[in-house]
């Protein structure tokens, strides 16, 4: 008995909806829990935002003539923070458990259902609380923009377009994270156990969160090529901020030619990330019950 | 065609040989041995459907690997198997919406949630007809009577209810082939009784094939069969359960009620003698000499009554994985 292609395949979002509806009912149980990881990260994200204050008194840009100045900053660093608490809310949480399921052998189960493992492990949670921080940044953008379109000097129109361009290059933002991510999570299965996950995840994305105009002289520039092409890590947010924070024209042409790369880096980390994914399951052992 | 056939089939991990001591273990950062751990020895095996098989096998010895060999979760080192014509570790949606996995010791239900979330969950992930899923889901809690139960978080139930529930989250979307791996570990008499007997009508009900770890005698000799020895990653002995002891049990229990007065002295010329509490008396023998030891034993002593019997099953395995556990030998490789 053949059974039909369509049923082969589970409605993943359907699947994706009921796994953020349980996170959610998960959330709302340990209730102080959620309401005090709120406001962490809300005061976190506020003393974030006092530093950079702090550093705009004392210089009007970021590096000379880079076109970062206060409010194009804000634009950017409202971009670092949406991107990253999407991140978080989505992806933090099972990279984590992913690494548990794998010295627990938990893993087993998921290899078990009907279902692509990699889409089961990497939306079975979603932690409701990091999304404050999305607000967050959607503010810190909202404020950003709002002032470099009403400034009495050079105030600049936003075209529709890049309405349009902005979620895309968010989203593929997102997307290289999740796959980095995803990557070094994976490695927990050849490593037993990988603790330094958070650190390192830290260290790498921390490049991501400067404009890059920044390591373009000097001794910065491997660092420039090796987080923007060996692990693209400073695309992510600079291609969105850059998007937003200056007018859309003129633009050089490296600029489009960055873009470009950022569509092609995103399918490339994703394909890499599935790769690594299968790989390492390969080579999984299930933890002896 | 059988439902399961398993050919050759071998498993060995690299693990990793830790030595006692700090020294050695800064040595071990960079000169390290490993040892090739033979998990599971070139087995074969055909199982028809409907079968109800149980492994038997001291901790170590395999099953547990074989079940997540034939289950997908892990690839074999060499060898073949074909589960209702699967390759198990292809992982195929098709194979894995046809069977499932119980373990005793882990548990896959959201641990802070009630378990009829995870029932949805299942139902959406295996695609289960809304009609059907009630219907089998109202099914399974009314012969496992945890209806009440449903809608409290899985971290308070007790062991005996949550492993009922694994139980049910694993038959909703009505699998052909199961296996279960120590499903009554750790439970009360009561609990693993009402487990015992929920498997049985539902294997008879269904006609589904079933293969069975377990460290209780009680679960196999209620609910298999056919058994399964396994010790040191090789099948021992493949059979009917009263034919373990007939295979390797050589020996026979004698028990004997003496008449009043006849004194027991002398009765161990003839045979081995497990105990003495007089008027009764044990005596053990090996299975071929009975007739001629039981008729010099009626010549010489004033006996009441006599029952020859085979020895205590649980004796007989243990014994066996005692002698499989002496005479297993792993490679060590430097």
């Amino acid at each position: 008995m053949k059974i039909a292609k369509s049923v082969e395949h589970p409605n993943y979002i359907q699947v994706f909806a009921t796994f953020a509806k349980n996170s959610l009912i998960r959330n709302m149980m340990f209730r102080t829990n959620f309401v005090l990881e709120s406001i962490s990260s809300a005061s976190w994200a506020l003393m974030n935002v006092g530093f950079y204050l702090i550093v705009f008194e004392h210089t009007n840009s970021i590096g000379r003539d880079t076109g970062w100045e206060k409010y194009e900053f804000f634009v950017f660093l409202g971009t670092t923070w949406l991107i990253n608490a999407i991140v978080q809310a989505f992806f933090m949480p099972n990279a984590e458990e992913f690494s548990e399921l794998i010295r627990t052998g938990g893993l087993d189960f998921a290899l078990l259902k009907p279902i692509d493992t990699q889409f089961l492990v990497s939306f079975r949670k979603v932690e409701w609380s990091s999304l404050a921080n999305v607000l967050f940044g959607l503010v810190l953008l909202a404020y950003g923009v709002s002032h470099l379109v009403g400034r009495s000097t050079h105030p600049w129109q936003i075209e529709p377009i890049t309405w349009l361009l902005y979620p895309v290059f968010v989203f593929c933002g997102v997307t290289i994270l999740y796959s980095l991510m995803t990557c070094l999570a994976a490695t927990s299965i050849w490593l037993g156990r990988n603790q330094t996950l958070y650190d390192f995840w830290f260290y790498i994305t921390n490049f991501s969160r400067y404009p890059s105009e920044i390591y373009e002289t000097g001794w910065g520039l491997p660092l420039w090529g090796i987080f923007t092409f060996a692990i693209p890590v400073l695309v992510v947010v600079n291609v969105p901020a850059r998007l937003l924070a200056q007018p859309l024209t003129p633009r050089s042409p490296s600029e489009w030619a960055l873009a470009a790369y950022t569509l092609l880096a995103t399918v490339a980390s994703l394909l890499a990330s599935r790769w690594v994914f299968q790989r390492a399951l390969r080579s999984y052992r299930s933890a002896s019950s | 065609m059988a439902i399961i056939e398993i050919e050759q089939l071998s498993k060995s991990y690299r693990v990793y040989q830790k030595r006692e001591g700090l020294s050695s273990a800064i040595r071990g950062l960079w000169r390290r041995q490993y040892r090739e751990v033979d998990a599971v020895r070139s087995i074969d095996l055909r199982v028809e459907q409907g079968e109800f098989v149980a492994f038997l096998g001291p901790n170590g010895a395999g099953k547990t690997t074989t079940l997540k060999l034939l289950s997908g979760v892990i690839y074999p080192t060499s060898g073949t198997a074909r589960v209702m014509g699967y390759v198990p570790w292809e992982r195929s949606n098709e194979y894995r919406r046809r069977f499932a996995l119980v373990m005793g010791q882990k548990n896959q239900l959201w641990w802070d949630l009630p378990a009829q979330e995870s029932f949805r969950l299942h139902q959406q992930i295996y695609r289960i007809e809304l009609e059907q899923f009630k219907k089998t889901l109202a099914e399974l809690t009314d012969l496992l009577s945890v209806g009440e139960l449903l809608g409290r978080p899985v971290r308070e139930l007790s062991l005996g209810e949550r492993m009922k529930m694994e139980l049910i989250a694993a038959l909703l979307h009505s699998p052909e082939v199961l296996f279960l791996d120590e499903p009554t570990i750790g439970l009360d008499v009561v609990a693993q009784h009402n487990i015992q007997q929920f498997l049985k009508y539902y294997q008879q009900q269904r006609q589904i094939t079933i293969l069975l770890t377990s460290h209780y005698m009680k679960d196999v000799a209620a609910l298999c069969r056919r058994v399964v020895v396994i010790t040191s990653g090789a099948i021992k002995y493949d059979g009917s359960l009263v034919g373990v002891i007939d295979k390797f049990s050589g020996s026979k229990i004698l028990r004997l009620l003496l008449a009043a007065g006849q004194s027991s002295d002398g009765l161990e010329r003839f045979a081995e003698v497990e105990s003495i509490d007089l008027p009764k008396v044990v005596l053990r023998c090996r299975r071929g000499e009975i007739p001629k030891m039981l008729s010099s034993i009626l010549q010489q002593y004033q006996i009441e009554d006599v029952a020859v019997e085979d020895p205590p099953l649980e004796q007989v395995i243990a014994n066996l994985f005692e002698h499989a556990a002496s005479d297993s030998s792993n490679q060590v490789s430097l």
